[in-house]
């Protein structure tokens, strides 16, 4: 099977894609932009997908540039590069074991984000983590992706480059610097002369079945976040045995103060036409005890809006969409527990 | 540098400098099979599923058959053909598939070899459960996996230890540091 016909380029700068892009768009040719490939040429070949041009952009040193830093609360902030790859996620210490000065002598502790941990383990397959990236996983807006349901429970923003001046700049680099910047790794993203950043909410960036907030001339450089705590946190999937996509996932993230729910994150896939937050689960949570029934009572609403709607749901040939609503309340009911038991051996 | 539908690419193969002048679509496998001649590599399901077509692509396993040849430029490819030694001994993954008879058809089997290469890579000593895991993606039609899992872990106590690919590749994430953490909330910044 071979994707149909495209020309291709090789970018080698950030300042070129965009030019690429522009270039494309005034010849009237639909361009699309490549790093792994691992949902794109499938899709290609499948002619789901026809691009006349294809931008490479694998090999742009700017949209690799990432760095971390983390409280001793469990609060961390960290910014990825748009090209790194899930393997390059899952043989980081940073999300499976954590810092060592918070983990010393802290038997049983788990990493900084163990849903991460979760959910790369379960993703794909090992050859597939070894290509696909961060960026791509978020720029796909595949309704039954894994990574984006973590993303979006860490309230992960999505950082966008276009031309200066056509879209409204928001992005912001914070002045504290923790780890200082590697000489020579390429040019600092924001000192690009003439390229604009703005930074948007993963939940308002993915708007629907493929269908995202990136606009023609955009290219996703990193994604971005900022989290008050997520020790307490864990994915649950229900796979398909072929494709390994889930047919359902629910990530969860719990915060315990004096015994209570202090905060409350939950992010489901697969069931909707986008991964969304559980905003109704999440009020509930919140200010509850944790018990049994409580987190029970919280996971049957996954599917519900606070507005007492029920959200869109989905269905095929592989799973209705009231089964996959089941799924989710169920799998919702087992994150929830994990995220409880790791939230507690965690406690100070 | 204009889009182009032809490509020109260079790579390394089993430690062979290689060129090939080739349509943009062109497939990873098929440039290895189909242009250089090296048909070790299978193309099973075509579909990123069944595995029959993994090759390591600078040095970790990769599904060729998902990897466009362009993509491949300037890197350094290792197909089935390039794991024994030249003498033609095998390498020690190809020899505990041997030893366990690890295949029936052998369809998948360049594949699964490429896979478990891997597997012992990034773990030295995996346990039963990790082999499974680490062959998500490599689909066998005939064996029922029993071989294939009992000759990966033969595999394992055989491989030589040597340095791991952790060094040869680049962390998303530069790993902790021994520095403690700030005691405000902390800031980020990219490296570089």
């Amino acid at each position: 099977m071979f994707p149909a016909d495209f020309a291709y380029v090789h970018a080698r700068s950030l300042d070129e894609a965009l030019d690429l892009l522009d270039e494309a768009h005034v010849a009237g040719q639909e361009a699309k932009l490549i790093a792994g490939g691992q949902s794109l040429l499938p899709m290609m070949k499948l002619r789901l997908a026809v691009p006349e041009v294809l931008i490479d952009i694998g090999g742009l040193k700017e949209l690799r540039a990432a760095g971390w830093t983390a409280g001793l609360g469990g609060s961390f902030n960290v910014l990825l590069g748009a090209l790194t790859t899930y393997r390059q996620l899952e043989r980081n210490r940073f999300y499976s074991e954590g810092h060592p000065v918070d983990r010393a002598g802290q038997r049983g502790r788990t990493g900084v984000v163990p849903a991460m941990t979760d959910a790369l383990a379960v993703l794909a397959d090992p050859q597939v983590r070894a290509r696909g990236t961060v960026g791509g996983a978020v720029a796909h807006g595949d309704p039954a992706a894994d990574l984006p349901a973590v993303l979006l429970a860490l309230g992960a923003t999505v950082i966008i480059a276009s031309r200066k001046g056509r879209h409204e700049e928001t992005a912001r680099w914070p002045e504290r610097v923790h780890r200082p910047m590697r000489a020579g790794s390429g040019a600092r993203p924001a000192d690009l002369p003439n390229v604009g950043r703005r930074e948007v909410a993963l939940d308002d960036f993915l708007q629907g079945i493929y269908a995202t907030d990136l606009a023609e001339d955009e290219v996703i450089t990193h994604v971005r976040i900022s989290s008050p705590g997520a020790r307490g946190s864990a994915y649950e999937k229900f796979p398909h045995p072929a494709s390994h996509l889930p047919l359902a996932g629910v990530c969860a993230v719990l915060r315990l103060r004096d015994g209570r729910i202090d905060g409350a994150e939950v992010a489901v896939t697969g069931i909707s036409p986008r991964p969304y937050r559980a905003r109704e689960t999440e009020r509930m949570l919140v200010g509850a005890e944790p018990t049994t029934d409580s987190l029970a009572a919280a996971a049957a609403q996954v599917t519900r809006r606070p507005d007492g709607s029920e959200a869109t749901l989905l269905g095929d040939q592989h799973a209705s969409a009231p089964y996959r609503a089941h799924l989710a309340e169920v799998l919702a009911r087992r994150a929830l527990a994990k995220a409880l038991a790791r939230a507690r051996v965690n406690l100070p | 540098m204009p889009a182009a539908r032809e490509v020109s690419v260079s790579l390394t193969v089993n430690g062979a400098c290689r060129e090939a002048v080739v349509p943009a679509r062109t497939l990873l496998v098929h440039l290895l099979r189909d242009h250089l001649g090296l048909t070790g590599t299978h193309v099973g399901c075509d579909t990123t599923q069944c595995g029959a077509c993994t090759v390591a692509l600078d040095g970790v396993a990769v599904k060729s058959c998902t990897v466009l040849a362009a993509q491949a430029d300037g890197c350094a490819v290792t197909t089935i053909e390039g794991l024994g030694n030249s003498d033609g001994a095998l390498h020690p993954v190809q020899q505990a598939f041997q030893d366990e008879h690890a295949l029936q058809c052998g369809y998948c089997t360049p594949g699964m070899v490429m896979a478990v290469r891997q597997l012992i890579e990034d773990h030295p000593s995996p346990t039963e459960d990790q082999v499974r895991h680490a062959l998500d993606g490599n689909i066998c039609r005939c064996t029922g996996y029993q071989n294939i899992v009992a000759a990966a872990l033969r595999a394992a106590r055989a491989v030589p230890r040597g340095p791991s690919a952790q060094a040869a590749e680049s962390p998303a994430v530069e790993p902790p540091s021994t520095e403690p953490p700030p005691a405000e909330p902390p800031a980020t910044e990219p490296e570089g």
